[in-house]
Order: C-alpha cells, then structure tokens, then sequence
C-alpha cells in the first residue's frame, strides 16, 4: 500500500506534468480509463488556474485575443504552477513570462502593459491607511526635517517603461469600443499607482519626482530623497512633498 | 486594515434553519444597494484574503446585515505536506474581521511539495489518511479557536487502497477530530452515481448531531469512453435527483441551514433567491409531514 505522501506525489506528478503513468497504479481500474479520469482534474487544474489569471489580465486578454492569451497562460501554467491554496498570487509572475516571450520581437511592449496590470491589482487590493497627520507634520521643527522618513500609503506603486503602456492599457481596460491606433514611440511611462478614498488613481512623474518617492519609499531620509530627486532637473522638493500628501501617496512619517 | 467590529451591533451570529446562498462578488453592490430577503450568505473565505480594498470593504457591509458563512477551499487539509501557516494566518484574519457563524473547509487535499493543484483532490479512505488529515484538523481548529465543518467533495476516481467507504472515513474524521460535518449533497449524488453506490448509505452513516450545514449545487454530465461520468461543476440548478435526496436528508439531519451553491457561469441573484426559496418550501414541508 503506498503512503499518503507516494500517492500524493505521483498524483500531483499525473496532474502537472501530464504523466498518468505516475498515478495510474494507485487508482481502481472502474470503466472509464484512469488516464482520462485523470485528465479531469488535470483539466479542472489548469482551468482554475487560467482563468485565474485571465481575471487579473482582463486588459492583455483583450489586447492579444482570447485564444493567445490562453495559449500564453497555459505554457505559464506549465512553467510557473501554482503555489498558493489562494489563486490570487497565480499571475505574479505573468509579466516576466510575457517579457521573456516576445523579448525580442516588436510585442515586447506586452511585458511592461501586464506588470501595469499586475501593479493595478496590488493597488486594489493593498491595505486601507488613513492620510497623513497634518497636525502631526506641523509640530516637526523645521531643523529635523531632514532626518523624518515618510512614508507611502501601502497601496502606493511606482512603475516605469520606454513603452506608452499607460496609454494601452487604458485603450483595452473596461471599454468594448475599438481603440485607436496607439504611437509606441509616445512613451516613456512614468507612473504613481495609489488608491486614494477608494478610488484608483494615476500620477505621471516627473524624472525627479519619480527618484524621490524610490527614495521615500526605500525608507530613506527626506534629506536624502531630496537630494536623489535634485539630481535632476527642475525637481522642487517642497513642491512634490506636497503633491504626494495631497494626492495620498505619501501617508506618514517616522 | 477595515475594523468591522467598530460597526455597531451585527446580526445574529446563528445562520437560523433557513437557506442562504453563496456570495459572489458580481452580487455586492445588488446585494448592498438593495438589501434583498436572503437568510445568510456564504463567502469563499480566500476571495476575501486581501488586505484591503473594495471587496474587503463590501464583505464588511453586507456582514453588518446579513449572517455569513465562510468557507474555504484552499487549505488543503489532506495533504502530506506541511500545513501552510500564512494561509492559515489569512483564514484567521477573515475570521476575526468578518465573525462568520461557521467556518468551513474541504475534506481533500490540493499541494505537495509546494506545487498546489487548486483543485478538491480526493483522499485515499485508509487509517494513515484518517489520523492525518483529523490531526491537520485539530490543529486548524486550535489556531482558529472554534470547531470548523468539513465538506465532503466530489469525486472522479476511487483508490485501491482505500479500506472504507467515504462516508465511514469522514464519520471517522469528525469523530476523531471533533469538527463538524458539512454535507454537500450534490457531491454525494455524483460520487454515488460515479462510483456506483447508493446516496442513501452515505446519510444513513452520518450522525446527524455532526451535521451543521447542508450544500446544494448543480452539476454537468460528460461521457468519457463511452460511459457518464459527473462533474461537480457548480454551475446549474440543483437536479431533480438530489432535491430528492435533500426531501430525505431533512428528516434525518432536521433544522440544518442549507446553502445554495453557484461558482460559475453565475445568474441573476433573482435566480439563487429562488433556489433558496425552493429549499425553503421543502423544508417546511417537511415539517408539516413530521408533525
């Protein structure tokens, strides 16, 4: 009689990778050939898994078609398997799958517009926070400034590309209307994700903006994010603290 | 993270003898825009495993409502593999947000060595299997702080080394562990009909005392070399066959809450509401004949 842990390692072994062979001594001949009472759960397997991932890429999905993203997402079931009981996590690493797929060809741009995607999912679903303490930062003397860490609302992402995936991913998110034709030379992308009072938003950022809130969200000093952001030019700190309380990225301060 | 116990007083913790449905997230905003006549609902407690965001915050208005189930499908209770602790650890944290009055998981396993099928895997029904998985159990009901009901699934296969039936193996398990049962009666109808049983003895073997919760779901028919085989698809009315089955399980298992189950190619909520009322009707009749 096999263990608990031969019987399941042989059946996982049928399911994932396709050999019933692995299985088939374990399993009550009954009628219906064990391979193909296999290739049930096999087949529920790589579906739960699919359209897991399908949800998470709804704007890819319609961007490449139906029956490539499928295509896509079964060879990434096959390469990157499950490996959570919670399917949420499943397409973590989709983007890098899609990256390394068209690498070279003139769909290379796919990669960065699903880890957009993937980002817009962790915005969604990151902790609430409350926005930061006004009174508090008030009461900071204005000599310790640049020893305070802020810090960003848990929802906060940063996200860069050559490519206009901002663009593309709004022309395939939510809409049945054909998009218009998209320049990809119209880029680069230079994004705030947040979530602020429930909603999703997007921020551009400037090329100083953008090394100083990597910075703050580093958990570097602000003295230190400042000088990270005036290395380039027309960065102005007092301006970008500001924008970033206001629009709710930045939430807080040690 | 969302405080729903700073909401003020909540339903009654109790799901009552009446029957919910299961909560879908294409349902909230009817759900919370119109408060419809639904006794209980019952949540996958991994849809609401997030931090933060939309659903965490409309699962936490619906409870302030309605009654809530949450039940589970990805712990893998069966598996040789070690429990997962962090899954764990977010079924405790919906737990401890949403206060359910049950709490349920599935009497199958879905992982080894760290790779996870997602699926409801079926266990061999022998005395290794039965002490692991109640073991599992009892360390699940220790973290959590509360009895949890295990579900009975479907199956499409049968070991060669099982030693007992099904329904022997999870009498067993509620016995040894000390959960509860919770018993999808669709399952039973498809593991019957493809393993070649009557449902019948697998009711006859349950104490009803273990029994706390009762599921009704639809399923699909396949022919696989030329004979039927059912699939536990979620995804239809409940059948003839097993409304017949619940009419018998109620004289046996009597005020259980029953749930109607809905996971895919989802209806109006019109559509569960009227499977609910369905059971409903079948229950009361059923009290009319006992009385």
């Amino acid at each position: 009689m096999p263990s608990l842990r031969e019987l399941q390692s042989g059946f996982m072994h049928a399911l994932l990778e396709g050999e019933p062979d692995r299985a088939a001594p374990f399993i009550a001949p009954q009628g219906i050939a064990v391979a193909h009472r296999l290739g049930v759960y096999a087949s529920n397997a790589r579906s739960h898994f699919i359209e897991s991932v399908i949800s998470s890429y709804p704007a890819i999905r319609r961007l490449v078609g139906d029956d490539y993203f499928r295509q896509c997402a079964r060879g990434f079931h096959t390469r990157h398997p499950s490996r959570s009981g919670d399917l949420q996590p499943a397409g973590t690493r989709f983007p890098q799958y899609l990256s390394e797929l068209h690498g070279n060809d003139p769909y290379r741009y796919l990669g960065d517009v699903a880890r957009l995607e993937w980002l817009i999912q962790e915005t969604l679903l990151a902790a609430d926070h409350a926005p930061l303490d006004l009174a508090k930062l008030a009461r900071v003397a204005q000599v310790d400034y640049d020893e305070l860490r802020f810090y960003m609302h848990p929802s906060a992402r940063l996200f860069a590309s050559e490519f206009p995936c901002w663009a593309i991913w709004d022309a395939n998110a939510g809409s049945d209307a054909q998009p218009e034709p998209i320049d990809l030379r119209a880029g680069p992308d230079r994004l705030l994700l947040v979530r602020n009072t429930g909603q999703l938003r997007f921020h551009r950022l400037s090329l100083g903006e953008q090394a100083f809130l990597h910075s703050v969200q580093a958990g570097e000093s602000f003295a230190t994010a400042v000088e990270r952001g005036a290395a380039h030019c027309g960065f102005d700190a007092a301006t970008a603290l500001q924008r970033f309380v206001v629009n709710g990225a930045i939430v807080g301060c040690r | 993270m969302t405080d729903v116990r700073t909401r003020g007083a909540r339903p009654s913790t109790g799901l009552g003898p009446k029957t919910g449905i299961g909560l879908r997230a294409q349902h909230h905003l009817r759900v919370l825009s119109e408060s419809p006549s639904v006794a209980w609902f019952e949540a996958h407690t991994e849809n609401y495993f997030a931090d933060g965001g939309a659903h965490i915050e409309a699962l936490a208005q619906i409870r302030a409502i309605y009654p809530l189930s949450l039940h589970g499908v990805g712990l893998s209770l069966g598996s040789a593999d070690p429990l997962n602790r962090e899954h764990l650890r977010r079924v405790r944290r919906a737990v401890n947000r949403f206060e359910p009055a049950l709490v349920s998981e599935h009497l199958s396993w879905s992982s080894f060595g760290r790779r996870f099928a997602n699926d409801l895997l079926p266990l061999p029904y022998t005395d290794e299997a039965l002490r692991h998985v109640s073991t599992r159990i009892a360390q699940v009901q220790d973290f959590l702080g509360r009895r949890i009901l295990i579900e009975n699934v479907s199956s499409y296969l049968q070991f060669q080394c099982s030693r007992m039936p099904e329904w022997e193996f999870i009498a067993g398990v509620a016995a040894e562990s000390g959960c509860a049962i919770l018993l999808d009666l669709n399952n039973i109808y498809v593991s019957a009909r493809n393993h070649g049983y009557e449902p019948q003895r697998f009711l006859d073997a349950i104490d009803p005392r273990a029994v706390q919760e009762i599921h009704l779901a639809g399923h699909s028919a396949v022919q696989i070399d030329g004979q039927e085989l059912l699939i536990d698809t979620h995804g239809a009315p409940v059948c003839n066959a097993v409304w017949n089955l619940y009419c018998t399980a109620l004289r046996r298992f009597r005020d259980v809450p029953t749930l109607i189950e809905w996971d895919t190619d989802i209806p109006a909520l019109d559509v569960l509401i009227a499977e609910a009322a369905k059971a409903d009707a079948l229950r009361a009749d059923a009290h009319a004949l006992a009385a």
